[in-house]
């Protein structure tokens, strides 16, 4: 269909090359490679993250209180529906501070993976003029996501301290950071596998907000698993849910002064690492394709 | 595609100085679309088309397409709209990958794009340190560079603004700032150049001519035919997606001008012609790797 060497006299001119010093452009690299160019580019991750928190929040005259402030208005939210007018809270010891870190926890997950999905699809002008690893994208956003969480945290123990009855402050409290450690790379890993997936099919996203919030009702952000106390089989898969397990270790430890069940850390821990594998294979894989245009 | 082929007058050419190889590219893009409903249709052929209303529809945007373009060369290319000159430049710079074919090169192309914003939501400081740190600086590194990189921007009073604040131009010239002070061994411009005044246009020519004495290798991409004169020690003709001329930007820019005005006049005849006998006194490269092996396609 194309016209090509019959064309006459002039034909073609061949050109032989070595292949020394040439390589692929835009070639995925090995996976080692990748990873180990992932942490070369750490001040990119940092800056990245750093830049962005306080730029994000530059079109709100409120500024970065809203980052305290959303999880405050929606805790009072779910108090008042929740609490007040469905009284799920009912038989819940310290229901407020039971909520407020329900809130808080389940907050930090879901906005970091619903940035994290859109990773590459909201910086095409950085994919596009520069080529790097594009999975330092998704972990920047979870870098920032953290960074962001700090004062909204800071603001979750000094409300759960405010509301009586009063907690006891013990070394347990100390549980909370491998806690959040924890949930940072169960964020990543997520938010790995969401990023290829919304990048790939627009539509997803449209998903995660759906996804998110049948997430938060059965998570028991605003209810107690007690009340399923009779049936073993929707305990048995409330026991597996992760975001249930971050939360009944934060609760635990922050609240009722007792060591967590290390059953929560095993199926956490098992979630955590799964993704972050799944994630970062299935995010590598992709690493070609990320420039395109959909 | 037999050795008689090959053999006859097999140019060798060391490939110290190839700096971009393109072997036989193309692209086709897969694009979805919502499907017009046609004007009269029964409720049944409604039904039986399937729900969504999305289109798939395959464009066959660049026809393989064989290149070596040396260190030292700068390269403007040009063509009509729509006639795969940027597909071809996201071909060089790996933001596409190839349907067929493949693209070498001696180092990551860095590209000049036209939407030259970065990250729209912090100011210019910010944009350039993040710039060269995506391009594998380290800080120290960056920090260094930073200064130089304000001069060649010559927007000093306004760095401290968000970019979303930039005039086109005035982000474009950040942008060539940054993405020219890596020194690149390969740049591609992709009618990043359009928005710049004079003076920029100038500072644009000598930091393009630094490069190329460094032994670097610039695609420019632009409808201006001055500047691809001016600019470019070599020239080629891209129009339908495939390869029309290969040649001086003297040549190639003139037998552009007459065909864009057979086009302007509606001389489709004439065009027709023109495009043919370009065609037919095209050299057409073909790439032979020394060892029967293309460069393996990892990074070593």
């Amino acid at each position: 269909m194309n016209t090509t060497e019959d064309t006459g006299d002039s034909g073609t001119r061949t050109i032989a090359l070595d292949r020394n010093g040439l390589i692929r452009v835009g070639a995925r690299p090995s996976l080692w490679r990748y990873l180990r160019q992932i942490w070369e580019f750490r001040s990119f991750v940092l800056f990245d993250s750093k830049s962005r928190i306080a730029g994000g929040n530059s079109t709100n005259s409120l500024g970065q209180i809203w980052l305290v402030l959303n999880p405050i208005l929606n805790g009072a939210t779910y108090f008042f529906v929740f609490g007040l007018l469905l009284g799920t809270g009912r038989g819940i010891e310290n229901f407020i501070a039971y909520l407020i870190i329900g809130v808080f926890m389940f907050r930090f997950t879901s906005s970091a993976i619903t940035s994290g999905s859109k990773a590459i699809i909201s910086n095409r002008a950085v994919v596009r003029a520069f080529s790097f690893p594009r999975a330092t994208l998704a972990l920047a956003v979870n870098v920032r996501e953290l960074m962001v969480q700090i004062p909204a945290f800071i603001t979750m123990f000094v409300l759960i301290l405010a509301f009586p009855p009063l907690e006891i402050v013990s070394w347990k409290w100390l549980l909370f950071i491998p806690l959040v450690a924890v949930q940072f790379l169960f964020n990543l890993g997520l938010s790995l596998i969401l990023a290829r997936l919304v990048t790939r099919f627009n539509d997803v996203t449209n998903l995660i907000t759906f996804g998110t919030r049948i997430w938060l009702y059965l998570s028991a952000v605003f209810f107690s698993i007690d009340r399923f106390a009779d049936h073993p089989t929707i305990l048995f898969i409330m026991h597996l849910n992760p975001m249930y397990c971050i939360l009944e270790i934060a609760r635990d430890s922050l609240l009722y002064d007792t060591w967590p069940d290390p059953n929560r850390w095993l199926v956490l821990g098992a979630w955590t690492l799964v993704l972050l594998v799944v994630g970062t294979v299935l995010f590598w894989q992709a690493e070609e394709s990320y420039g395109q245009e959909k | 595609m037999t050795a008689a082929e090959v053999a006859p007058h097999a140019v060798t050419s060391p490939s110290a100085q190839a700096a971009v190889v393109i072997d036989s590219a193309s692209m086709t893009y897969v694009v979805r679309s919502i499907r017009p409903a046609p004007r009269h249709e029964t409720f049944r052929a409604r039904l039986s088309r399937a729900g969504s209303g999305v289109e798939i529809s395959h464009l066959e945007a660049l026809k393989p397409l064989s290149l070596v373009v040396e260190h030292g060369e700068s390269v403007g290319v040009i063509g009509t709209n729509g006639s795969g000159k940027s597909t071809l430049m996201k071909l060089v710079t790996g933001q596409l990958a190839p349907t067929s074919g493949s693209v070498y090169a001696t180092d990551t192309p860095i590209m000049l794009g036209v939407n030259a914003a970065l990250v729209p939501q912090i100011s210019g400081e910010d944009n350039i340190i993040l710039g060269c740190l995506a391009m594998g600086m380290s800080r120290a590194q960056a920090d260094a560079k930073f200064d130089s990189i304000v001069e060649l921007s010559g927007l000093k009073d306004s760095l401290h603004l968000p970019l979303k604040a930039y005039s086109s131009g005035m982000a474009s010239r950040l942008q060539f700032a940054i993405a020219t002070s890596v020194d690149p061994e390969i740049l591609v411009i992709d009618e990043a150049l359009n928005t710049g005044d004079a003076q920029f246009r100038e500072r644009t020519r000598q930091r393009i001519n630094v490069l190329r004495e460094q032994a670097g290798c610039v695609f420019l991409v632009s409808h201006s035919l001055g500047t691809i004169r001016d600019m470019c020690t070599r020239a080629i003709w891209i129009e339908r997606g495939e390869l029309l001329m290969d040649g001086t930007p003297e040549e190639v820019t003139g037998r552009y001008q007459e065909y864009a005005g057979h086009m302007g006049k509606k001389h489709d005849k004439k065009a027709a012609d023109l495009r043919e006998k370009c065609r037919s006194e095209l050299v057409r490269t073909k790439i032979v790797w020394n060892d029967q092996r293309s460069p393996s396609s990892a990074t070593p």
